[in-house]
């Protein structure tokens, strides 16, 4: 379990005294967390990428989607008042490794009941948004992409209140929440929610949780990529004011459960956004069964992301310029439309305390108007990940300390 | 002489516990903590909570990792080690609690109660002493 790094000074053999537990009190608590992890596609002309989490990579097997790196200070000010500092490494769409600070808040507890915390804190989107980088608690090697790659946006610089209540053994918790997020797209281009407002439900028993939430915002998008660059050069104005720009708007609801009695554990999510344009509205969904047995705990997941609304319509003239224009365009939509399909089959091995292995394998099948959450290498048209049948592997060690 | 004394007192914390071992929710007696409801003590070791019924923050303490610890939150919160280590590896990295205090021997613990009035531990029940009082007893 994640213990204060000081705590190994008061085991040296050496010392005479038993640390008092003042000394062990102290203000400051340093953890952290860490994901090795590499997959590996059955196809070399395509990669695979969480779009808005890592770069495409180009090697094989690739270390960028799941390896991660996270240092977190806790501070206590007060007895009613904590900050926490949360530094994340991990390939990201356009500063390497560059750490990220992913929590950096201070928290403010008036009551047993009520907390009430400022500055960065995670967007919580998904039911597992608290956890996306914290691999160890989770079943998979990574969530499912078709729920979890509908929205990439993870920072929430804002403010929000944590409401908890108990009624018999049910913990109920109210999370309201506000404030602004931005992502940086591969290769240049940049997200941005302005004024985001969202408000989660969680019920809890011993065995079940249930969550719902609902968030919406003005969003801001500019693709940054040559390809994209290229295509609004040649499209009408009219239409490349719906492809990009700061006039969008985007919601976005969730829905999950997780059944867990310690043996048997199902999880299932449905996730659902809607945008005005930049960005096409889609669903998805994932359901997860996962039994332990010891220190093993296979699972097998299937996932679905179905595309409900593309980015923007168009009526293009007949002329030659006018089909080149479209063809142009429909290749556009195909790329920023990552619906597909898959089942996972894994196990997750606790080798020690704090120590787990995860290997899984995945069958993903795209759609033949869809790339899916795989990036083309080399020649993008010739090489687009439409209409296939993918194997991909993947290995992790995760670990907390 | 220090090392086996230290060897000892790790390896009587880690020694398996039967089926049926009882364990105690104990505070120092003279401490100003006289009772704690079952749910109260679910949501302190589960990092829900940090203070008691009347407000007072209480200190928690861990004993080592080790089968009396995975048998003391099996039988307060239902959870099994695994169950145990990923839910307070989500409640720390989302800064949302921190951990109790880990002793690393039942020795420590006691020390540490009674340097601190107002701390929790939980102790096999044949660790009895007549400087604790039982807040609580799990079976």
């Amino acid at each position: 379990m994640i213990r204060q790094l000081s705590l190994l000074s008061a085991i040296v053999l050496g010392s005479m005294t038993t640390p008092a537990l003042g000394q062990q009190a102290s203000p400051w608590q340093l953890s952290g967390f860490g994901t090795l992890g590499m997959v590996a596609t059955s196809q070399s002309d395509i990669r695979f990428a969480r779009i808005g989490v890592d770069r495409p990579g180009s090697e094989t097997p690739d270390f960028g989607p799941d390896t991660v790196l996270g240092i977190q200070a806790n501070i206590s000010l007060s007895p009613q008042t904590s900050a926490v500092l949360q530094l994340v490494s991990r390939e990201r769409p356009a500063n390497g490794y560059l750490p990220h600070p992913s929590l950096a808040f201070v928290s403010y507890t008036p009551s047993p009941d009520l907390s009430i915390r400022l500055g960065r804190l995670r967007v919580p989107f998904f039911m597992h948004s608290d956890s996306l980088d914290i691999n160890y608690a989770l079943p998979w090697i990574r969530p499912p992409v078709e729920v979890y790659g509908l929205n990439p946006f993870s920072d929430l610089d804002g403010i929000d209140v944590l409401y908890r209540t108990r009624i018999g053994s049910t913990d109920l918790e109210f999370h309201p929440y506000a404030g602004r997020s931005a992502i940086p797209i591969y290769k240049n281009g940049r997200g941005r929610l302005d004024r985001l407002l969202g408000f989660n439900v969680s019920i809890m028993t011993d065995r079940l949780t249930l969550f719902v939430g609902h968030a919406t915002s003005p969003l801001t998008l500019h693709w940054g990529d040559p390809d994209f660059d290229r295509l609004v050069s040649i499209l009408p104005p009219e239409l490349n004011r719906e492809l990009s720009g700061g006039r969008g708007h985007a919601s976005f609801s969730s829905a999950g459960f997780q059944w867990d009695d310690g043996s048997w554990q199902l999880t299932g999510e449905y996730a659902r956004r809607v945008n005005r344009r930049y960005a096409n509205s889609a669903h998805g969904w994932h359901l997860t069964v996962a039994h332990r047995v010891d220190a093993l705990t296979p699972y097998l997941t299937l996932a679905r992301q179905t595309e409900d609304r593309p980015i923007a319509h168009y009526d293009f003239p007949t002329t030659l310029p006018g089909q080149l224009q479209r063809h142009a365009f429909e290749q556009f939509l195909i790329s920023r439309n990552v619906a597909q399909r898959s089942i996972t089959v894994g196990i997750r091995w606790d080798i020690q305390r704090n120590i787990a292995i995860k290997t899984e394998y995945t069958h993903t099948k795209t759609l033949h108007d869809s790339w899916g959450s795989y990036f083309p290498r080399g020649d993008v048209l010739a090489n687009a990940p439409i209409d296939r049948s993918i194997n991909m592997l993947g290995l992790s060690v995760d670990v907390t300390f | 002489m220090l090392a086996l004394g230290l060897f000892l007192s790790i390896h009587a914390s880690n020694a398996l516990p039967s089926q049926d071992m009882a364990i105690h929710i104990v505070t120092a007696e003279q401490g100003h903590l006289r009772q704690l409801q079952r749910d109260e003590a679910e949501l302190l070791f589960l990092g829900r909570r940090t203070t008691a019924a009347d407000g007072t923050p209480v200190i928690l303490i861990d004993l080592p990792a080790g089968p009396i610890r995975d048998r003391f939150y099996l039988l307060l919160t239902g959870k099994n080690p695994q169950q145990t280590r990923a839910y307070w590896s989500r409640q720390v990295f989302t800064g949302r609690a921190r951990p109790p205090l880990e002793a690393h021997s039942i020795e420590q613990a006691i020390e540490w109660l009674l340097q601190t009035p107002g701390t929790v531990a939980y102790l096999p029940a044949s660790n009895g002493d007549a400087r604790l009082r039982v807040l609580m007893r799990l079976q």
